[in-house]
């Protein structure tokens, strides 16, 4: 469904007040530096997106399920659900509502236990600790977290326009687009309206590589530019962020530092 | 479910059973849609989340609206605003004749509830009289967003009854897999003539071979100039050739000419070239006055 975004839930419930978005934080932020808080994101963010490519969903499903997952944390502390166990569950959700069909709960979970096993055993140790009926409760939660506000809308389909329009080739639109899903790893999805966040991530492109020629294009744009530099500034913070993380090294300290939901579930 | 009180059962839906309720507090009557979760382990059956999702997003006064969400252990209740009754009930209760400007009244309705689906990119997909509640007030409203799903339209409910293919459109028929905004014109069509024959379906086929054929004996059949591409769907077959009936008249007697037109333009066998939701609230047949038929 792609109907009017300035109708839509996602326009009138789901674009956050940064400042409530802070207070909202407040309980997790006092065990967890800003910093130490993103990079937890960023560490699930990229867990989606590995749960949704062995899947083999489309990345429009892979962003819906993040911003979910993003949704969720915004009214809800890290205790209230393990991450772990809402990160499929937001798949789940997602695959269903963006029509891509049914995925089996049972195949979901093992996939889950063969990704944590093969790809992110330097995160977690031990086996991937849910089954079925826990992911089905948590999806009741979550549907109603989310106040059944199910569909989102994307940055990638006013990217697509936007490049069609500047009339340029395949190499800006995949590193933008690339851009887009890296802005999956910041707050902006739950801050500003996607068209904004696509010509964000297009203008970060038009740098990289050098495409001093399109200034011109952007000035003319009928779009709050002091917005679009606000998730500049976001994204390009996420890179400074990102250069210096091994998070390899550091998230099993991070998990352990994450506030706990009890009682844990039965092993 | 403490906010509502469950009244008696009105029905069976796709994805579970429908009961009247009442608001404790407003003792406003709603409908309580009740979603079985038991059958496989899918969680919330995507015909569910369907409706739920776009119920959210499309709020117009020929849409049903969806108050509340609740879930208790294992169940799921939606709870939707209340209507009397649905179209098919309403004909029950007619004894053979409808004032025809009810009948104008409730395909003006469901023409502007279907425009601001299809304006959302949102087709229904199983609209039929039994789809469409009705109020004491006479106001129309598109209901059950939920049998809609993603890979074709399925052939049986939940309770393994076959849906209905009065109002399903040639090129479904004959096994097209890509759904445009079309495939509602086509079933605005034959509710159309049906309102216009006070409740007798126009297309009553028995099965997918049978509803071709009433519908080709009254349009014609369809041949690759009228229609280029039919014999390359999936699950074309050659029938025999009818040519379209010369006189709408003896379908829809009480119809007049600019309604009839109107008819003529839903029910076109080729789908792109049917009229849309928006042009045709714009039909002459809406704007003449209401003594003039």
């Amino acid at each position: 469904m792609a109907g009017n975004f300035w109708q839509s839930s996602h326009s009138q419930q789901w674009i956050l007040d940064r400042q409530d978005l802070i207070r909202e934080r407040q309980y997790d932020l006092q065990v967890l530096s800003e910093d130490e808080y993103q990079k937890i994101f960023i560490f699930f963010a990229n867990v989606i997106q590995v749960l949704g490519e062995q899947l083999k969903l489309r990345q429009q499903v892979i962003a819906t399920a993040t911003v979910y997952f993003k949704r969720f944390y915004a009214r809800n502390s890290l205790k209230n659900i393990d991450p772990l166990l809402l990160a499929p569950t937001c798949i789940l959700l997602a695959s269903k509502v963006e029509e891509f069909g049914v995925i089996s709960n049972s195949r979901l979970i093992t996939i889950c236990q063969s990704v944590i096993k093969s790809k992110f055993s330097y995160a977690y140790t031990q086996e991937f600790p849910y089954r079925t009926n826990h992911v089905l409760e948590c999806e009741f939660y979550l549907l109603e977290n989310l106040d059944c506000c199910l569909i989102v809308y994307q940055p990638y389909r006013p990217l697509l326009q936007l490049v069609q329009d500047m009339g340029q080739e395949e190499q800006l639109l995949t590193l933008s687009w690339r851009i887009v899903n890296d802005s999956l790893r910041t707050d902006v999805c739950l801050l500003y309206p996607p068209y904004q966040i696509a010509i964000a991530c297009l203008q970060i492109a038009c740098v990289i590589l050098q495409k001093d020629s399109m200034k011109t294009w952007f000035a003319e744009l009928n779009v709050d530019l002091e917005k679009v530099q606000e998730i500049v500034r976001a994204i390009v913070n996420l890179y400074e962020l990102w250069k210096d993380w091994k998070e390899k090294d550091e998230i099993q300290m991070l998990l352990s530092k994450i506030p706990k939901p009890k009682p844990a579930p039965q092993r | 479910m403490q906010k509502y009180e469950k009244l008696e059962k009105i029905g069976e839906g796709t994805y579970g059973t429908v009961f009247k309720g009442r608001n404790r507090e407003t003792m406003e009557i709603v409908a309580l849609k009740r979603v079985r979760l038991d059958e496989d382990d899918e969680g919330v059956p995507s015909s569910a989340l369907r409706e739920i999702c776009l119920l959210k997003e499309l709020k117009h006064k020929n849409i049903v609206r969806l108050y509340d969400v609740l879930h208790s252990d294992k169940k799921l209740t939606l709870v939707f605003e209340h209507c009397d009754q649905d179209l098919k009930k309403y004909f029950d209760s007619l004894n053979g004749e409808i004032d025809m400007a009810v009948c104008r009244s409730f395909m003006l309705q469901l023409l502007r509830g279907l425009a601001f689906c299809h304006s959302h990119n949102v087709l229904h997909r199983d609209l039929k009289p039994q789809n469409l509640l009705i109020n004491k007030n006479g106001e129309l409203k598109l209901a059950d967003f939920g049998l809609a799903r993603a890979f074709g339209i399925p052939v049986k409910c939940y309770s393994a009854e076959v849906v209905t293919l009065w109002y399903r459109p040639p090129d479904v028929l004959f096994g097209a897999k890509l759904y445009t905004t079309s495939i509602d014109m086509w079933s605005a069509g034959c509710i159309f003539a049906e309102l216009a024959d006070a409740g007798r379906p126009l297309f009553p086929g028995s099965d997918v071979l049978d509803q071709l054929m009433k519908i080709f004996r009254v349009l014609g059949t369809p041949t690759e100039e009228t229609w280029p591409g039919v014999t390359h769907l999936a699950d074309y077959v050659a029938l025999p050739s009818f040519p379209p009936i010369t006189s709408w008249s003896q379908i829809v007697p009480r119809l007049n000419s600019k309604g009839r037109d109107l008819l003529q333009k839903l029910l076109v066998c080729r789908p792109n070239q049917r009229i849309s939701a928006e042009q045709a609230m714009q039909h002459p047949y809406f704007t003449e006055s209401s003594s003039n038929h």
